[in-house]
């Protein structure tokens, strides 16, 4: 099953467009990741209307490639400015930055590109390896299981990814409800359409993620002091050299990338959680003459190995079940529906070549990092350079081209800006976005399934808890929410205590 | 403005959806006939049940918000006047897009964004403007096959 689906992938893969795009995208995620405020999300946002209108497995070797670029890029900026790029990149300023100042910051980026190319063709094995044993175990799933994998897939992200266990299910909640509007797969009613025709098959998925999150992150980022100002760095370019210096940390890289693509796996865990448990896993194992948070290659290599291996580790999940890992992943799986493919068992078993065209493009995307980052690094600490006020409104015209190419549409343009408005709001009431998308994502695969469940059930409700793997999904929830409701007592509580004189 | 006072309109956002979910049950999904019977007829069951865990969820982090002390949030007034310029300028291009067309619209839209970022040397913003408008018009045009609006005078360029 594993080498048909590889070698049907050959031919989908092995074309200029694909290869194009692949490295297109690549080059366009180093240089989103390597800007404070972008980001693989936002890479993959902007770039969304552009790819769906191509062919799948080009497609998503643009978008992965995004994501796999923009999770290494932003480790360029941790290690010359001491800002990470991304999120994903804030460990790695724990001993990128010490290295640059050291006059080493050419050896730390090299590490950097080095350590996340090959963390993540690791996670590329983990990847297919395992996807498809998952999606053979899932393919026995009947509409409860399906039912409450949605759930716990909901639920997984909102409780791990920390912050208010009810905001994160509110925010859950408007995604589900949103997801609703428009016509009924069973009843053909409309629901919340307002009689307009607009909104028969609900909002375009691509407007409310490009509104939630790219609009409302330049809104927050017009806010800033430092938009006119153009930071002073010195040139820095990579070598090869670079490769040597991170496979002398082969325990270290191999560990680091195995801590990254579990994460990964694991709905809601992350490449910031891996990264930094990483870290502290090598920092743990290291000798002490090596200095971790004075300049240490060890630290660098742990972080960027583990943060790209989460990427293969969070398709993993993607693709075997449609559940998504975080919302990169589930703008991605917005991205296969669109183009008509449902991630899942099936897309194991009647598609065997798109999820071998997949594996490979995610592989490649990671072979070109290793070359083509170490080449270019010049061209990403120009773009350091770059001003915030030149930046912002690219961006927004980006935005606002991509989403009116969706459908020819000024009405997705309206959506996408009171989606803009939600985002912010949600953004100062710090309600987290990325519940919102899965919500909307995870929606129709809950809805339809809950109510198949219901109708080949004799006992209504009761068929969750009387199929085993239904049952065990429903435990898990009610365990991961109230182990959440306890962390929060208990978090609460240590509070006041601290608060009390 | 506090985190306070956004936590309260967020609260009063979600009052308003849950509204509109009820609203919309007992009217227009009422009038199709898809709002009550079987799984397969009835559907309204399943929205309506995400909007009363809504609601249960509402009233919980309406309680927190409640007993929570004022906490001042990095949103101050004068720190808003940007992002509401944002806003404004964006609807107002949007407004405009239809009837005045991209070419025409797009150019003075990014140059006021660059004037409230604070960019405030104009010959350079109008050439990055221009460059950055008729660029992205040339990438969309020419390699997606996207036809930009063209407004009233009907102004698409044959790149």
């Amino acid at each position: 099953m594993l080498l048909d689906s590889l070698s049907s992938g050959f031919d989908l893969f092995f074309t200029p467009l694909t290869i194009g795009l692949t490295f297109s995208g690549l080059l366009f995620g180093l240089f989103v990741g390597a800007l404070p405020g972008l980001g693989p999300l936002m890479g993959i946002i902007l770039m969304l209307p552009v790819a769906i209108g191509q062919q799948p497995i080009a497609a998503m070797g643009f978008l992965i490639a995004i994501f796999v670029g923009g999770s290494c890029g932003g480790s360029i900026s941790a290690i010359l400015l001491r800002i990470p790029g991304t999120p994903l990149a804030a460990a790695t300023l724990f001993d990128g930055y010490p290295m640059a100042q050291k006059g080493r910051a050419a050896d730390a980026i090299g590490i950097a590109i080095t350590a996340s190319s090959l963390g993540g063709l690791f996670g590329g094995i983990v990847l297919i390896f395992l996807a498809p044993l998952l999606a053979r175990f899932a393919s026995g799933f009947a509409p409860p299981e399906y039912t409450m994998l949605a759930i716990t897939g909901l639920t997984a992200i909102v409780v791990i990814s920390g912050g208010s266990l009810i905001k994160g299910l509110l925010a859950g909640c408007f995604g589900l409800l949103l997801a609703t509007i428009g016509t009924d797969e069973f009843s053909t009613g409309y629901r919340f359409t307002f009689g307009t025709h607009h909104m028969l098959n609900g909002f375009h998925i691509v407007a409310v993620v490009v509104g939630l999150f790219a609009i409302s992150e330049m809104a927050f980022q017009i806010m800033r002091k430092d938009l006119t100002t153009k930071p002073n760095i010195p040139m820095v370019r990579a070598n090869f050299g670079a490769i040597v210096l991170t496979l002398k940390h082969w325990v270290n890289l191999l560990r680091s990338s195995a801590i990254g693509a579990f994460f990964g796996s694991l709905p809601g865990a992350g490449g910031v959680i891996s990264s930094f448990t990483a870290y502290a896993a090598a920092k743990a194992a290291s000798h002490p003459d090596e200095g971790y948070g004075e300049g240490a290659e060890g630290g660098v290599v742990a972080t960027e190995s583990a943060n790209n291996a989460t990427v293969g580790g969070t398709l993993v999940p993607s693709l075997a079940l449609g559940i998504p890992g975080d919302a990169s992943s589930a703008v991605l799986i917005g991205a296969l529906l669109i183009l008509g493919i449902f991630p899942g068992p099936t897309l194991f078993e009647q598609q065997p070549e798109i999820a071998g065209g997949v594996f490979l493009v995610y592989l490649a995307s990671n072979v070109f990092l290793l070359f083509a980052g170490i080449l270019t690094t010049p061209i990403f600490v120009y773009v350091l350079r770059l001003r915030k006020s030149h930046l912002i409104p690219a961006v927004l015209l980006l935005c606002a081209i991509g989403t009116f190419a969706l459908q020819a549409s000024i009405f997705d343009l309206w959506v996408m800006l009171t989606f803009g408005l939600i985002g912010i709001l949600f953004r100062a009431a710090n309600y987290p976005l990325a519940p919102v998308v899965i919500g909307t994502i995870l929606g129709p695969l809950l809805e339809n399934n809950y109510r198949r469940s219901l109708l080949i059930s004799r006992e209504g409700h009761w068929i969750f808890l009387d199929r085993p793997v239904s049952a065990t999904l429903i435990t898990i929830n009610v365990l991961l929410i109230a182990g959440a409701i306890w962390f929060a007592i208990r978090q609460r509580k240590k509070t006041a205590a601290t608060k009390e004189p | 403005m506090t985190k306070k006072h956004a936590e309260y309109l967020v609260i009063i956002f979600f009052l308003m959806v849950i509204g509109i979910v009820f609203q919309q049950i007992a009217t227009s999904m009422t009038e199709q006939g898809i709002a009550s019977g079987t799984p397969y007829d009835n559907a309204a069951a399943y929205p309506r049940a995400v909007a009363i865990l809504a609601g249960a969820l509402l009233f919980v982090a309406g309680l927190n918000t409640w007993r929570e002390r004022k906490i001042p949030t990095p949103l101050s007034i004068s720190q808003m006047r940007r992002p509401a310029g944002l806003i404004a300028i964006f609807s107002i291009y949007l407004l405009g897009l239809g009837t005045l067309g991209y070419h025409l619209s797009t150019t003075p839209m990014l140059m006021s964004l660059l004037w409230v970022a604070g960019y405030t040397r104009l010959v350079w913003a109008l050439i990055y403007s221009v460059c950055l408008s008729f660029g992205a018009a040339f990438l969309f045009e020419v390699f997606l096959n996207i036809v930009l609006p063209g407004g009233f005078l009907r102004l698409n360029i044959a790149w």
